[in-house]
């Protein structure tokens, strides 16, 4: 019965969604704002990934809540596995296929990372994008040897150091009469490693912060593995 | 300059750098939340007296409708001001630990940034980050019972999201915008069909969550039941009523339209109904308060189904009074919680307490001389004004329900001063519990003094609330930088 | 409606993932499975989200050397927004994992009705009711054997 209902409630669900996107004006839409970031996007910013400029100058404010986002779930998530006990048994070391491609992969993986990162408003690609590669570089070789661990009061302070900088470049934004978040330095040439203003170093501090914080995650949960 | 963006980013700062300042000095963690909340409070007092509401401000200095905006009015500084006020009430001196006060600091930066936010999408995100933060502090009650409701409130919320993203979506292709402002300009165009529609109901869902929404809210006994005493009352304090406020916005700006209304009207009445009804079969004082309080949501969104300055009003009134309540009684449960049996005697035992609550059952009945009385009453008025069939339903189903109400709340009060209670007696409640939950009655009874002032003052409040030409003249057309 | 362009393929696929994720939240019984259905209804809907940005003929909203003036660029905003999203998700994700590893451990299985048994015998333990009508009565006969492992050793 509870389950007929359910199908019944999926089926209206995707039936009345077609109905409606059919309906819609797909690809055809007002795009009221987004004509207007694209006419205005590469003076406003200097950035010539307009992706970017969404994510780190129109829309800023909502990418600090998302890294908020991310540092709640890691605290809670902390909360929620405690500490781990010290005599707690590890995971036996990985064979050698794994620890040779993670010593072969990390400095490739770390290399592609902050190139994503510093050139994210450039090309496709950002602090998010480079961040999470960051991660798996650094999650890597404690798969390859779970008896290395990296500090989680290491990361902890990292995850802070570069959130409180992305706030504090928005802070300093203000002190310098303008809005919160709004963008400083000389736009510099379209194109160029070195333009778009603030919005790189904000893209750096995303891209710490959401390494260090997906690096965490995927260390304590590996941690709480091996202590059951 | 305009340093409103501070109400928000100064407590998410603090709660960066609480845990990492934890590890140095335990003092200065547990004393930065505090010095922060009280910042904000000042800072909410001073807009709120100055002159100049409403304003808006263009967050980066990209004018709206490209960037996001805050829009400062007397509406959203109230909630503001209570959510710094119960977060800083809430502080758990004794006994919290760093995690907490970083997660308590999330919780009050996104609700404020809930009360101000102008956007349709960052509405989503610092809702997602208030649901991050509630589920870390349900959670860090550390039992099995705990774990397993946060995750199916999880679930919930979880598809909650996912409904509020496909309504941001038709809303998005039929529109080209998410500033608040702008749709509002839009809307009466683009989204007065069944687009609009089912965009609405998409998104009533999605919000619906932590509004305790008649449909979406069988998470809340069991998180009340298991969360500790303080994390339940600041959710049914904060968290549901930020949740009511963007209904709100998105109701008076971009969905008006009578289908709506009477939507509303439907599952506020299932949900007061149904709320009560729980609450007179529960057993045990803490999920009793739970479905008192799905109920009396219930009843801010009858509140909010009546068209007009009355509906926002009465809704407003519900609320603010359920502020008042709540959160106090759940002070009260920390040592109280347990079955309703266990409170037999209690008004011999702590006679404070029980004089308390029996000031706060009263109100929420809805005795004459207390607020809750005319919180009611504008409701009933409201609906009496409206007239539909629909309407005096309602009103038949409020009147008959809060029968029902008066029954369970006066049985608990009898019991209290009923004899003997049985050996397992409850303990009696902490200073620090009993001493908030005075407060919040002395609240109570100066708003049932001054009802007068504060009925002229809300009045006001929903008016300018109410006022869409003129939100979005001041959205779009002073929203350059200040 | 005549014809329907190939691209409403796109439409029906992302509606066709929130369809099949409500319906695993809705009818899978293992707790983890439940997650994962939200993991692909939260894929769904973001793919509709980045659908509405679409244009026809354009290119990615990405200005590089020697593009002629006036190429049509897709919508850039509701690509940031799924970016925002995305990153969303995973946070939720992540904590919801560490959880569901906490409920194993207390409860000793992941299956949702016996959960919910367990839930609501746990919450009235909790409160110190007993089960069924009568407050004073003892506990009763448990459904479930008590697992083996309890709270308080994390």
């Amino acid at each position: 019965m509870r389950n007929l209902i359910s199908l019944l409630f999926v089926g209206g669900l995707v039936f009345l969604l077609l109905v409606l996107t059919l309906q819609a004006p797909f690809a055809e839409g007002p795009m009221l704002v987004g004509k207007g970031i694209l006419q205005q996007g590469t003076e406003e910013t200097g950035t010539a990934n307009l992706v970017t400029s969404v994510v780190l100058g129109y829309r800023g404010y909502d990418t600090l809540g998302e890294l908020s986002i991310l540092f709640t779930a890691a605290l809670a998530l902390g909360v929620v596995l405690g500490r781990r006990r010290p005599e707690a048994p590890r995971d036996l070391e990985a064979g050698l296929v794994l620890r040779a491609s993670s010593d072969l992969l990390f400095p490739l993986l770390l290399v592609v990372g902050l190139y994503i990162i510093l050139h994210g408003h450039l090309t496709p690609g950002g602090g998010f994008q480079g961040g999470v590669i960051l991660a798996a570089a650094f999650f890597l070789p404690v798969l390859a040897r779970p008896s290395q661990r990296i500090s989680h009061a290491g990361l902890m302070a990292l995850e802070a150091l570069a959130g409180a900088a992305f706030i504090i470049i928005g802070l300093l934004a203000m002190r310098h009469g303008g809005q919160f978040l709004q963008p400083l330095l000389d736009k510099g040439q379209l194109g160029s490693l070195l333009s778009g203003g603030t919005l790189p170093l904000l893209y750096i501090a995303v891209g710490v912060k959401v390494g260090a914080e997906l690096a965490g995650l995927l260390v304590r949960l590996g941690d709480a593995e091996a202590d059951s | 300059m305009n340093a409103v963006a501070l109400l928000v980013v100064l407590p998410l700062l603090a709660a960066f750098l609480t845990p990492s300042l934890g590890r140095v000095s335990g003092l200065a963690a547990k004393l930065l939340g505090p010095a922060v909340l009280l910042f904000c409070l000042g800072l909410v007092w001073h807009y709120s007296t100055g002159d100049g509401l409403p304003f808006s401000i263009a967050l980066g200095g990209f004018l709206p409708p490209l960037g996001i905006n805050l829009y400062v009015d007397s509406l959203a500084l109230l909630f503001a001001g209570i959510v710094f006020l119960l977060v800083l009430l809430a502080w758990p001196w004794g006994d919290g630990s760093r995690e907490q006060y970083a997660l308590l600091m999330l919780l009050a930066g996104s609700s404020a940034a809930l009360a101000l936010s102008g956007d349709l999408f960052n509405i989503f995100v610092f809702y997602e980050l208030g649901a991050v933060a509630s589920f870390g502090l349900v959670v860090s009650a550390g039992t099995r019972a705990a774990h397993l409701a946060t995750f199916r409130y999880l679930l919930i919320s979880g598809l909650g999201s996912v409904l509020f993203l496909l309504g941001v979506a038709i809303v998005y292709i039929n529109t080209g915008t998410l500033n608040l402002a702008h749709l509002a300009t839009l809307a009466p165009q683009s989204l007065n069909n069944i687009q609009g529609l089912v965009a609405f109901v998409l998104i009533l869902l999605g919000v619906g969550v932590k509004a305790e929404l008649f449909l979406v809210n069988s998470w809340v006994p069991e998180v009340y039941a298991t969360a500790p005493g303080w994390v339940s009352g600041l959710l049914a304090g904060i968290v549901s009523k930020l949740a009511i406020l963007v209904l709100l916005r998105l109701l008076i700006l971009v969905f008006d339209f009578p289908d709506a209304h009477n939507l509303l009207l439907l599952l506020g009445v299932a949900g007061f109904v149904s709320g009560e009804l729980a609450a007179w079969w529960a057993r045990d004082f803490r999920r009793l308060l739970a479905f008192s309080s799905i109920g009396q949501l219930g009843l801010v969104f009858i509140g909010f189904s009546i068209s007009g300055q009355a509906g926002v009003m009465a809704g407003l009134a519900v609320a603010l009074h359920h502020v008042l309540v709540k959160p106090a009684l759940f002070y009260l449960a920390e040592s109280w919680g347990g079955a309703l049996g266990r409170l037999r005697g209690a008004g011999g035992r702590s006679p404070l307490a029980a004089a308390v609550f029996v000031l706060f059952a009263l109100s929420l009945i809805g005795v004459p001389p207390l607020p809750g009385f005319w919180a009611k009453m504008l409701v009933i008025m409201g609906l009496a004004g409206e007239g539909g069939n629909l309407q005096i339903t309602a009103i038949a189903a409020v009147l008959v329900v809060t029968v029902v109400e008066a029954a369970y709340l006066l049985r608990l009060v009898g019991s209290f001063y009923a004899g003997d209670g049985p050996e397992a007696v409850p303990s009696k409640q902490g200073p620090g519990d009993i001493s908030r939950a005075l407060l919040f009655a002395v609240g109570l009874l100066l708003a049932m003094v001054f009802v007068l002032p504060l009925g002229d003052w809300l009045s006001s409040v929903s008016g300018e609330a109410m006022n869409v030409p003129h939100y979005v003249a001041v959205v779009l057309q002073r929203g350059e930088l200040q | 409606m005549n014809q329907l362009p190939v691209e409403y393929l796109f439409f029906v696929g992302a509606i066709g993932l929130v369809g099949i994720g409500v319906a695993g939240m809705l009818l899978c019984r293992n707790l983890f499975r439940v997650l994962l259905a939200l993991v692909i209804a939260e894929a769904g809907a973001n793919l509709l989200l980045v659908l509405t940005g679409y244009r026809w003929d354009a290119v990615a909203p990405i200005v590089l050397p020697g593009m002629p003036a006036g190429t049509t660029m897709v919508d850039p905003v509701p690509q940031a927004l799924v970016l925002t999203a995305i990153v969303i998700g995973v946070g939720i994700q992540a904590f919801a994992v560490a959880v569901l590893i906490k409920i194993y451990h207390g409860y000793g299985s992941l299956d949702r009705r016996r959960l919910a048994a367990m839930l609501d015998r746990d919450m009235n333990e909790l409160a110190g009711v007993g089960p069924g009508r009568s407050p004073e009565a003892p506990a009763g006969k448990r459904p479930f054997p008590p697992p083996e492992q309890q709270e308080g050793r994390s």
